[in-house]
């Protein structure tokens, strides 16, 4: 990786950051996105989506409402798209995917963490929220935007960590086979965790036979395919 | 209980624009303690500059306190309540009937907010994103789904504003707007069907470098891991189960391949 290019994830992987849950919200935190995005920085197209698709199924796991605490998976992908293109061929797939699972999770915690914070800075402020004086009230909110923005830089540099440190390592280490059964454990989750969240999301009402439907067209044109 | 007053022409929004731009930072001071609250109060405050501003007890500062004040809701439908709680403060309604107004809206725009957008128009639109990308469609099915995403997102955020501004204290009737009702009510079919289509034709893209014997395990593992996540929901999410069973997969390549 070319300091250009880790320059560029950098601050891709911040934005994808903070586009999750403090501005904008206009999904280019969406793992499809956030991946794509990095696979063409790196100049690895293909890389990217297979990797944005994956972490886009892990994301169908999770339903981002309320104050649930759930794993990050924007600035994840980024470190699993530079850490598939660094690993190259079939290592890419299943180490990229650890990689952006061990950010992610890292990831969700941090935004633990970070509401926390601003609960204290808050709560210290209360006096001074209350006397309604819209500068402190403006103060305070972009305290929290830039805080959120340090956090996801340094959630983005952890999975560029990972993707420079990881793949010398484990390169020509793993058989083939090995290597194949990494990339298999890999797809195997996110296609359980995107079948398992979308049954949730589906329900046992009338949606489901909608879900039926929609899966017996997807079967007749995958098979159609082969 | 108190008979709300009767809604005085609308007068046109004060600093409409600055009020929707800052509604898309709404969450960027995400607590526990006041949740979007204080995003809350910083999009509302342009709406309130036409308020008399003189001294420390004005209407002004006495209705910038109480905007970020707790709210919690879908950040998308969040300006319902800013708009109707400004609207409200122009139109002289008492305090209390401001704070009833904001605590009562939060549960409906976030059950609104979460079917709609959550668990319906995301989701169709990711499921059919990731049905193209496995079609072959590439990077143009990504930029697709962005631009179509948010037609609908700074629609819905300018609309919401809107309704609110215009409704004030009877905001609840903009609740009961077809956009929202049908829209709720015609975004979960379309979820189902589109994420349902997606599954299959994704499974074969990720799967289209395997040979027969990866194939087999995939569709073994995939199956168990599925019924992991339906029966153990929370304590077997798809983190765990991808760590676990990478973990697995580097042991076993590790010990007998």
């Amino acid at each position: 990786m070319t300091l250009e290019a880790f320059i560029a994830l950098l601050g891709w992987g911040t934005l994808v950051g903070v586009d999750l849950v403090s501005l904008p919200q206009m999904m280019i935190a969406r793992p499809l996105v956030a991946g794509t995005v990095a696979g063409a920085i790196l100049g690895d197209l293909d890389a990217g989506l297979k990797i944005g698709v994956v972490f886009e199924l892990l994301q169908y796991d999770i339903l981002p409402v309320g104050a649930v605490r759930y794993p990050e998976y924007g600035p994840a992908t980024v470190g699993a798209v530079a850490t598939a293109h660094a690993a190259a061929g079939a290592l890419g797939l299943g180490l990229g995917t650890v990689v952006g699972l061990v950010t992610g999770l890292v990831g969700g915690i941090s935004m633990h963490l970070l509401r926390r914070i601003n609960s204290r800075i808050v709560h210290a402020a209360s006096a001074t929220l209350e006397s309604g004086d819209p500068r402190a009230l403006m103060r305070l909110h972009v305290g929290g935007v830039l805080r959120d923005g340090i956090r996801a830089a340094l959630v983005t540099g952890l999975g560029l960590a990972l993707a420079w440190s990881v793949p010398p390592h484990i390169n020509g280490v793993l058989s083939p086979r090995a290597v194949t059964l990494l990339a298999v454990a890999a797809v195997a989750s996110a296609l359980a965790a995107g079948a398992g969240g979308t049954i949730r999301l589906v329900g046992r009402g009338p949606n489901l036979a909608w879900f039926g439907a929609g899966l017996g067209g997807g079967v007749i044109v995958a098979v159609w395919l082969r | 209980m108190t008979p709300l007053p009767p809604i005085p022409p609308s007068p046109p929004p004060p600093r409409f624009g600055r009020a929707l731009l800052r509604l898309f930072a709404v969450q960027g001071s995400y607590n526990y303690e006041r949740m979007l609250g204080l995003g809350v109060g910083v999009a509302e405050e342009p709406l309130l500059r036409g308020l008399p501003a003189d001294g420390a007890a004005s209407p002004y500062r006495a209705a910038v306190a109480r905007g970020a004040h707790f709210f919690n809701a879908h950040p998308y439908l969040a300006g319902l309540a800013v708009g109707a709680a400004a609207r409200a403060e122009h139109d002289g309604a008492p305090a209390e009937l401001i704070e009833r107004l904001r605590a009562a809206l939060c549960g409906p725009l976030g059950s609104i907010g979460d079917r709609l957008i959550w668990a319906g128009w995301l989701p169709l639109l990711s499921g059919l994103t990731l049905a193209a990308i496995s079609l072959g469609a590439g990077w143009t099915a990504v930029v697709v789904f962005l631009v179509v995403y948010n037609i609908g997102h700074v629609a819905l955020r300018w609309w919401a504003l809107r309704q609110g501004w215009t409704h004030g204290v009877r905001v609840a009737l903009a609740l009961h707007h077809p956009l929202l009702q049908r829209g709720a009510a015609l975004a979960g079919p379309a979820m189902a069907c589109a994420v349902g289509l997606a599954l299959p034709l994704t499974a074969h893209y990720l799967a289209s470098s395997f040979g027969a014997w990866p194939r087999a395990i995939l569709a073994t593992t995939a199956v168990l891991g599925f019924v992991a996540i339906r029966w153990l929901p929370g304590r077997v999410t798809g983190l765990r189960l991808g760590l676990g069973l990478a973990a697995v997969a580097l042991v076993v390549g590790w010990v007998w391949l």
